[in-house]
């Protein structure tokens, strides 16, 4: 560990600072420049939105449920079939990430400690609108490596409110950090289209609408809705049938986040999905 | 002045004779290790005295509360950038003291001109057995007291802070004969706020040399309780969570106290 020379200043007062600024402050994390005069020569280059995955939210009887594939892919590429990018942020706090990974687990795990380091310097939680802005910010940062095409991320957050009208809460971004809170359900990645119809489908024409449907239910849907985008989405995985590899579920509550364990999934695939 | 050696060793005992009285009416905290953890405690009425580090490392501290605030603030910032830039388990309490916090305090002591750290700490950091717990406490000028064993003394499943030197030894000496590290929670609970009662009782008398007789102790800890707030905390050994720190509501502990 170095030595914190502001730590140690008499002047010193930890109450503005939040974590990536001390990170910045230390040189640990560097904020791409959005240069325009380098970028002038390439501007007609258009980007292109590579967030190549399929990860999904939605509130039902017993919380929110996040699930993500387990592909990761470059270009053509599969590279990796057990990747988890549905992410426990904190006690109550799902960030699951559809974009590039590296930047996408980085920036997981700078959130995460920028709320563990808020607790912890402020003798407090932070708040649901604070931590939803938190991740917002770190978007924002990110948008010049956005805008050189290497390092896009649309996240989806999901967060128990434990104020004055305890709900489980659930937000998906842009790649730029604006924030959109979802009433019933959020989608992003590649595979997303498919996704989104069919819980549009269910929330309005299904047997019941999302947020009234058991676990077992919410599970199912959840399997189908990725086995559907990965029918025509090279970069999602679905199911892997052959592989035995099911998607990462995980449900935020009052109680906390419960991370389904796989024999339980593969039970519910079994009788109410393949 | 300090050109003279004399006169530094003469304005670092007065330094010390300063930070002494200041500190001195600062109320005891009490560390133990238990079979599932470590708990903090300590009795008080106004300021947060217990705090969480990291995700293992818990702290108590009296004195200023300015200075007490900066010392924290460097604490959680060193071992935040370390568990982030490395990993949680590379965050490690004896570096945190012993390489950081200890060499700033000792020269923010030394250093007559500038002001010196009216604060007195103690830290505390669970392991996965009970024989792997690390207690430190570390005074205004830099020193460090461990839990470990040394030539004169056996290794110690707990570690005190207070206000003077003899109330803090009557307590360590109390629980010497009272703690054993594989105990519950609830006998640990009983065992820290007697050990608290010593201390504070300890305050109040100038020169008592032998422990309280016990109804005294049980006399002393109902008073208090009846006006002052529990504060504690616990470490858990085996959590779900990697974050084992998690602060005790003085309703949870009030029935667990035996009178």
């Amino acid at each position: 560990m170095d030595y914190s020379p502001l730590g140690f200043d008499q002047n010193f007062s930890g109450a503005a600072d939040d974590f990536p600024s001390l990170l910045r402050r230390k040189g640990l994390m560097n904020s791409a420049v959005i240069d325009p005069m380098t970028r002038n020569g390439t501007q007609q280059q258009a980007w292109q939105p590579t967030e190549a995955t399929t990860i999904l939210a939605f509130k039902f009887s017993g919380g929110v449920l996040v699930a993500g594939d387990r592909r990761a892919t470059a270009g053509n590429t599969v590279v990796y079939d057990r990747a988890d990018k549905v992410l426990e942020i904190d006690r109550q706090s799902i960030m699951a990430i559809a974009g590039v990974p590296a930047t996408a687990w980085e920036m997981a795990r700078v959130l995460e400690h920028s709320l563990q380091y808020f607790r912890r310097t402020q003798l407090q939680e932070m708040s649901v609108d604070g931590k939803v802005r938190a991740l917002s910010k770190l978007l924002r940062d990110n948008f010049g490596f956005v805008m050189q095409g290497i390092g896009v991320v649309v996240p989806i957050f999901a967060t128990y409110d434990g104020n004055s009208k305890p709900e489980a809460r659930l937000y998906f971004y842009d790649a730029m950090g604006a924030q959109f809170e979802a009433t019933d359900y959020a989608a992003t990645g590649s595979g997303s289209p498919a996704v989104r119809g069919i819980l549009y489908y269910e929330n309005n024409w299904g047997v019941k609408p999302l947020h009234e449907l058991s676990e077992e239910e919410a599970v199912s849907i959840a399997l189908r809705a990725l086995d559907t985008a990965a029918e025509s989405d090279t970069a999602t995985a679905g199911v892997d049938r052959a592989g035995k590899i099911y998607p990462v579920i995980k449900i935020v509550s009052g109680e906390g986040i419960t991370t389904l364990p796989e024999n339980k999934i593969a039970a519910v695939f079994k009788e109410m999905v393949a | 002045m300090i050109e003279e050696p004399y006169r530094w060793v003469e304005a670092i005992a007065n330094r010390r004779e300063y930070v002494e009285g200041q500190l001195a009416p600062g109320s005891p905290i009490a560390a133990l290790g238990y079979r599932d953890g470590i708990l903090f405690l300590t009795l008080g009425q106004t300021r947060q005295k217990l705090f969480e580090i990291y995700d293992r490392i818990g702290m108590g501290a009296i004195g200023h509360p300015g200075d007490i605030e900066r010392l924290r603030m460097a604490a959680i910032e060193l071992a935040s950038t370390e568990g982030f830039t490395r990993s949680a388990a590379d965050v490690s309490l004896r570096r945190l003291v012993h390489y950081s916090l200890s060499p700033a305090m000792k020269s923010a002591f030394e250093q007559i001109y500038g002001p010196p750290y009216l604060a007195r700490m103690l830290f505390a950091e669970v392991g996965a057995r009970p024989e792997d717990d690390l207690f430190l406490r570390v005074e205004y000028d830099g020193e460090i007291a461990s839990n470990g064993a040394t030539y004169a003394r056996a290794r110690q499943d707990f570690a005190v802070l207070s206000g003077t030197r003899q109330s803090r030894e009557l307590m360590e000496a109390f629980l010497k004969t009272e703690h054993t590290p594989d105990t519950s929670f609830e006998a640990a609970a009983n065992s820290a706020l007697d050990a608290w009662s010593i201390g504070h009782m300890l305050l109040q008398t100038d020169d008592a040399k032998e422990l309280p007789e016990r109804a005294a102790i049980a006399e002393h800890r109902r008073e208090q309780l009846a006006v002052a707030a529990i504060e504690a905390a616990v470490l858990e050994r085996d959590g779900r969570s990697a974050i084992r720190y998690r602060p005790l509501a003085d309703k949870e502990l009030r029935s667990l106290i035996t009178q």
